[in-house]
């Protein structure tokens, strides 16, 4: 733990806290392993001696955000993170002078869960090229060169090489239980009545079956082409295991190799499903 | 009187029930182990923590049809749900045995639900006393123990030759190899376990009703149905009729407190909006109006939620948290 | 056309141009499969991938979208949004295992009368060769 990283965080959040610059700040506080990290939100100045961050740092803060609309509040974001905050800019969800953005030049997070912490980098920090936060108002760590890998999407290849796709795919949507935590982690899905739960018209119901789930799959990952901005936190949530990421990265390959397109870098460009150009060439041609 | 059952007895004897019935067992599906109907005793893990999901699955599945409804001919045909066969649950650790016996409560109380009746009263538990504690586990302090035979028909403990076969129900007498050895040797100690403190928390839940405890906790909460889903006594669920080509179709799925339409009304009033209020009915189902309607609290230790929480909201801190508020609150 | 397996084809047909070359298709006694059941829609671009998915879910084999060739929307721009959004999904389908073939987007205008009946036996043929959905 860098425990400088840590003082300046807990400083700042301090100073803002004090001032009444902000009326939270949402970061990360030990969990109850002793071991790992979880979401915490101080609202007091005594209460930002709890905020850490190191490498198990790994949940995606910026959907709170969106419960807390009308306040002003602070929030410690990784490099990856601040892609969500520039979709949500983009979309219009949140205002910017209504975040305070803590920014962390974050060297990677590792594969953790309850009471397991790993020194292995997840997959997305080993090929990320963010050395600091796309968006911040206050940058805390030291800015080192990223050795970033490149990315092949070679998950992605192997997928597509599946024998019988259709087979492999219902089973693991037969896996599902519809607990919803992918929708409920993902900072792109906040929709106030999700087409999942619509009864007229009925599109998925509540019957849970392999069918059914496959829709509200492929359906959830397909709202997001173009804007899932990659922190895995679906994946990650889900209680059954499901490689949610090999749907999501490959609209994600697909996106860039089409309309070379990346969610949440510049929360001005306009994204590709909400533009078009009028000449271009694609599959099924003109 | 505990009996002996070597590996290949068990194997045998398992193979022999699957034979007449379905058998629900301990199955490793990728990287987790899930409880799920087997067709081969090749299939079942026996050397595993504990399960992803609990063995409620098979009283209350995730998704059943209740009944069609069914028009041939001009006559109109209602045919319920049908259990087929008898079953057994394997493996399941005493914590989950518990669980049952707590659905028991709500959906065996007259007027009882026909269709866990049905599958419960032909519906054996073989349990497995746990060989050791998780982190998350807490069952001594939830009302069971590592080694507690209750509310199983026969509970087995592995020791160096096989099993210790412990004979509880008459049901479970009558499904019980013949020709097993007596077993004359040591029983294992149970693993230690955390105690966490549970005294009074039925009464600490009702005096701290209205604390802003809950909007807090429920800051990092995402209302997702994960920990109700995992858990051994959550059972809520919702059901709607279907129709497609004539025929009708009502079907009961797995839901939870944790969704914020769970509780929205047809005339669109929702009484609980926040999620503080959504997180609190949870925990007051478990702590407080479970225990004022059935005696127990509905929660048997399993750690299962604590594990899974994509957040860490942990039930044993929240109750540890609710005694400090508790004692705080009376100047204690 | 004589086929064993009749192929399920599910149309989404934009009334402007589509519709209006698949209905001059039928006044002037063109022969084409019968095998697709048409949804008119003001405009392809009306077409959410949802309802793609739905069709598959229910036992379609086949789904074409056809609208107005890009440049003469009556909307202006909808099949722009289509082109885009079916260019992604066709190939997501067949990701998750069901043929690309299987998904048709095509831009026939009202005077197309001809090209609509060609069109609908190409892929009716196509998909007789492809065989039904397997059954998973």
């Amino acid at each position: 733990m860098d425990m400088e990283l840590i003082q300046q965080i807990r400083d700042k959040a301090r100073n803002l806290l004090e001032e009444g610059t902000v009326e939270g700040v949402i970061g990360y506080e030990r969990a109850s392993d002793g071991l790992t990290a979880r979401p915490f939100f101080a609202y007091e100045p005594a209460a930002a001696e709890r905020l850490i961050f190191d490498e198990t740092c790994i949940h995606d803060l910026v959907k709170y955000l969106l419960d807390k609309k009308g306040k002003k509040m602070a929030i410690v974001v990784k490099p990856c993170d601040s892609r969500a905050i520039n979709l949500l800019l983009n979309e219009e969800q949140i205002k910017r002078d209504k975040v305070f953005i803590i920014g962390v030049s974050c060297p990677g997070v590792v594969e953790t869960s309850w009471n397991r912490r790993s020194e292995t980098l997840q997959a997305r920090c080993r090929t990320c090229q963010l050395s600091k936060p796309l968006v911040y108002d206050f940058l805390v760590g030291r800015e080192v060169a990223r050795q970033a890998e490149e990315e092949t999407y070679s998950d992605i290849t192997e997928a597509k090489a599946i024998a019988n796709k259709e087979e492999f795919w219902l089973e693991q949507f037969g896996r599902c239980i519809r607990c919803y935590a992918c929708r409920q982690v993902c900072p792109g899905c906040y929709c106030p009545v999700c087409f999942a739960e619509r009864l007229e018209p009925l599109w998925v119901g509540i019957r849970i079956a392999p069918e059914e789930n496959r829709v509200w799959q492929t359906m959830r990952t397909f709202h997001l082409a173009g804007r899932c901005i990659g922190c895995n936190e679906c994946e990650r949530v889900c209680p059954v295991d499901i490689p949610l990421s090999l749907l999501n990265r490959k609209l994600e390959k697909d996106v860039k190799e089409l309309f070379a397109f990346q969610a949440g870098l510049d929360p001005e460009e306009s994204p590709p499903f909400a533009t078009f150009k009028k000449d271009e060439k694609l599959e099924f041609g003109a | 009187m505990n009996l002996l059952a070597s590996k290949d007895d068990l194997i045998r004897w398992l193979d022999s029930l699957l034979q007449e019935r379905i058998v629900i067992a301990p199955v490793r599906v990728q990287e987790q182990t899930m409880f799920q109907p087997i067709s081969k005793v090749e299939e079942i893990a026996f050397d595993f923590d504990n399960t992803t999901l609990s063995p409620k699955g098979w009283f209350l599945p995730p998704t059943e049809a209740l009944f069609t409804v069914q028009r041939d001919d001009g006559q109109v045909n209602l045919v319920p749900a049908l259990v087929e066969r008898d079953a057994v649950v394997f493996g399941l650790h005493p914590c989950d045995a518990r669980g049952i016996a707590l659905m028991d409560s709500s959906f065996l109380q007259e007027p009882s639900d026909a269709l866990y009746r049905e599958r419960r009263s032909r519906t054996a538990l073989i349990g497995l006393a746990c060989r050791q504690a998780l982190p998350e586990c807490f069952c001594t302090s939830m009302g069971s123990a590592p080694d507690d035979p209750s509310h199983m028909d026969i509970l087995l403990t592995e020791v160096k030759d096989g099993y210790i076969v412990q004979v509880v129900t008459e049901k479970g007498k009558a499904l019980v190899p013949k020709g097993l050895a007596k077993y004359k040797g040591k029983v294992p100690t149970p693993p230690k376990l955390q105690a966490i403190p549970t005294m009074e928390v039925t009464s600490a839940m009702r005096g701290l009703f209205n604390d802003p405890y809950w909007e807090r906790l429920a800051d990092r909460c995402l209302h997702c149905n994960v920990c109700a889903y995992v858990c051994p006594t959550c059972y809520c669920f919702d059901v709607r009729d279907y129709s497609d080509k004539g025929k009708v179709e009502r079907v009961r799925s797995w839901e939870s407190c944790q969704s914020p339409g769970f509780s929205l009304t047809a005339g669109g009033y929702a009484p609980r909006t926040t999620k503080g209020e959504r997180l609190r009915q949870r925990f007051s189902h478990k702590f407080l109006y479970f225990p004022e309607r059935f005696r127990d609290v509905a929660c048997v230790g399993c750690g299962r939620c604590v594990k899974a929480c994509p957040v860490n909201i942990d039930i044993r801190e929240v109750i540890s948290d609710l005694q400090q508020l508790t004692e705080v609150k009376s100047g204690s | 056309m004589k086929l064993e397996y009749q192929p399920k084809v599910i149309g989404f047909l934009c009334n402007w141009c589509s519709y209006a070359g698949a209905d001059m298709a039928g006044t002037s006694r063109m022969c084409y499969p019968q095998n697709i059941r048409i949804i008119r829609v003001p405009c392809s671009g009306r077409v959410d991938p949802l309802f793609v998915l739905k069709c598959f879910q229910r036992g379609a084999d086949g789904v074409l979208i056809s609208g107005c060739h890009p440049g003469d929307c009556h909307y202006t721009e909808g099949n722009y949004h289509t082109r885009r959004r079916f260019a992604l999904l066709r190939d997501f389908l067949d990701y998750l295992g069901i043929a690309k073939e299987r998904l048709r987007v095509e831009w026939v205008s009202a005077s197309e009368g001809q090209r609509f009946a060609e069109i609908l036996s190409d892929f009716t043929t196509e998909l007789a060769n492809l065989g039904p959905r397997s059954k998973v």
